[in-house]
């Protein structure tokens, strides 16, 4: 009686078109905007507006918010490719970045006009533990980077199975 | 016989679990702290709802020469998270802004949930060279600083300050002696002395005051005792003779008023006289 044959991974895959994928990624684009841009700036122009100092400066926050989410939407379209990994990388390397920007100005002093309550909160614990977000999807890059140039491919069947 | 069908693998290679492990433990993180900030958020809407009650404050003369000013405070933690390292500073400056007293509470933990009472006590000494001895006789508005630390929620160290003017009714106002012109009956000098103030403070005055009067080289030339029996934001004006020991003049002299007032003993700062 023959032996029966080894398992083997599955080598199909079905990659979607640049075209799916770049209006896919721009779908994915305006939620990500919401959320990085639109809230945080939103609530920070209503806190300038009442008088209150702010944490963050507006700028800082568009920039970030921006940056991080060009990146993350570049990286969903270049998943099949080789340049996955390092886009991976920069965009988790901007956010640690970002999250230590905030870090540096962790305690907020809120102070309101026409009074003497001041009031301080520190949230860099929450920080900290924020921060750990972007660490661990930038060792996640790293390990796909490595994956990528030691197998190129060798993810895709996993990525998009037929 | 049939052999059985090969079960295909789909195991993916080692580097990809481990980058897919970093990921859904980075997605696990999120989903933690994203609960996490909504209940805090939620929460701490809750405590600020209930904010801090005073219970009122109330004001009394102690026996150790010192104003008590007690009062509590408050405060209701109906949050889902606790209140820990809890402590409560105040400090009162006079009108010229010197220190006059000072208090600290705590620090204590407040549970989720719970409602507690922090008693606040606060001695402003009076004594004649105290800063605080002008509490006595001028009305003024105190500067009461508060400070809070506490951290809520395990990772938020909050701390909270504000001022406030706080008025202050002095409980011998605007207090005077007048010694009216010398007399001389059955062989001594008796000089009239009219003794007035109005109780600004929030207590009655219900006991005795005593006053001695003083030649300028501070030999007690004579002394007087007044009753009194004063409600709070009345006003005190008697008139007793002094017998002056023979010889003693009052010329650049003082007087000076001891009050006492059921356990405590009040000196009145010293008045020169003319």
């Amino acid at each position: 009686m023959p032996a029966p044959p080894e398992p083997v991974a599955p080598t199909a895959y079905s990659v979607p078109s640049l075209g799916y994928r770049i209006l896919a990624a721009a779908a994915r684009l305006v939620p990500l905007l919401i959320l990085l841009v639109g809230l945080p700036v939103a609530a920070l122009t209503y806190l300038q507006a009442q008088g209150i100092s702010l944490p963050v400066s507006i700028t800082t926050v568009e920039v970030a918010g921006v940056l991080i989410s060009v990146l993350s939407t570049a990286r969903y379209i270049l998943r099949p490719t080789a340049a996955y990994g390092p886009v991976s990388i920069a965009t988790s390397a901007v956010s640690v970045g970002y999250v230590l920007v905030l870090l540096a100005q962790s305690t907020y002093r809120i102070s309101l006009p026409n009074s003497s309550l001041g009031v301080d909160v520190d949230y860099a614990r929450l920080l900290e533990l924020v921060l750990l977000v972007p660490a661990l999807t930038l060792l996640a890059s790293l390990v796909t980077t490595v994956e990528d140039a030691k197998a190129p491919k060798e993810r895709l069947p996993f990525d998009y199975p037929a | 016989m049939a052999l059985p069908a090969p079960s295909w693998s789909r195991t993916p290679p080692a580097l990809y679990r481990v980058s897919r492990w970093f990921r859904r433990l980075a997605l696990i993180v999120i989903v933690i702290l994203t609960i996490f900030l909504a209940t805090v958020g939620y929460s701490a809407y809750e405590f600020v709802s209930a904010s801090p009650q005073s219970g009122g404050y109330s004001a009394s003369f102690a026996s150790n020469s010192t104003v008590a000013v007690t009062g509590d405070l408050s405060v209701a933690n109906h949050g889902w998270y606790p209140l820990s390292g809890f402590d409560l500073s105040l400090r009162i400056r006079n009108a010229s802004g010197d220190l006059i007293g000072t208090v600290t509470t705590g620090p204590e933990t407040l549970a989720a949930g719970a409602t507690t009472t922090v008693p606040i006590a606060l001695y402003l000494p009076i004594s004649p060279n105290s800063s605080a001895a002008s509490l006595l006789v001028t009305d003024q508005y105190l500067a009461v600083g508060v400070w809070g630390n506490a951290t809520y929620a395990y990772l938020f160290p909050i701390s909270v300050h504000f001022e406030q003017n706080k008025s202050w009714g002095a409980p011998f106002a605007n207090l005077a002696f007048q010694v009216g012109a010398p007399s001389e009956a059955n062989g001594s000098t008796v000089v009239p002395v009219t003794v007035s103030f109005s109780d600004h403070a929030p207590f009655a005055e219900d006991g005795r005051l005593g006053l001695t009067l003083r030649a300028s080289n501070d030999t007690p030339c004579g002394s007087v005792s007044y009753g009194l029996d004063v409600p709070s934001q009345g006003f005190f004006y008697q008139t007793e003779n002094v017998v002056l020991s023979r010889g003693c003049s009052l010329a650049g002299g003082s007087a000076d008023a001891v009050v006492v007032l059921g356990s405590a003993t009040i000196p009145l700062p010293p008045e020169t006289l003319p």
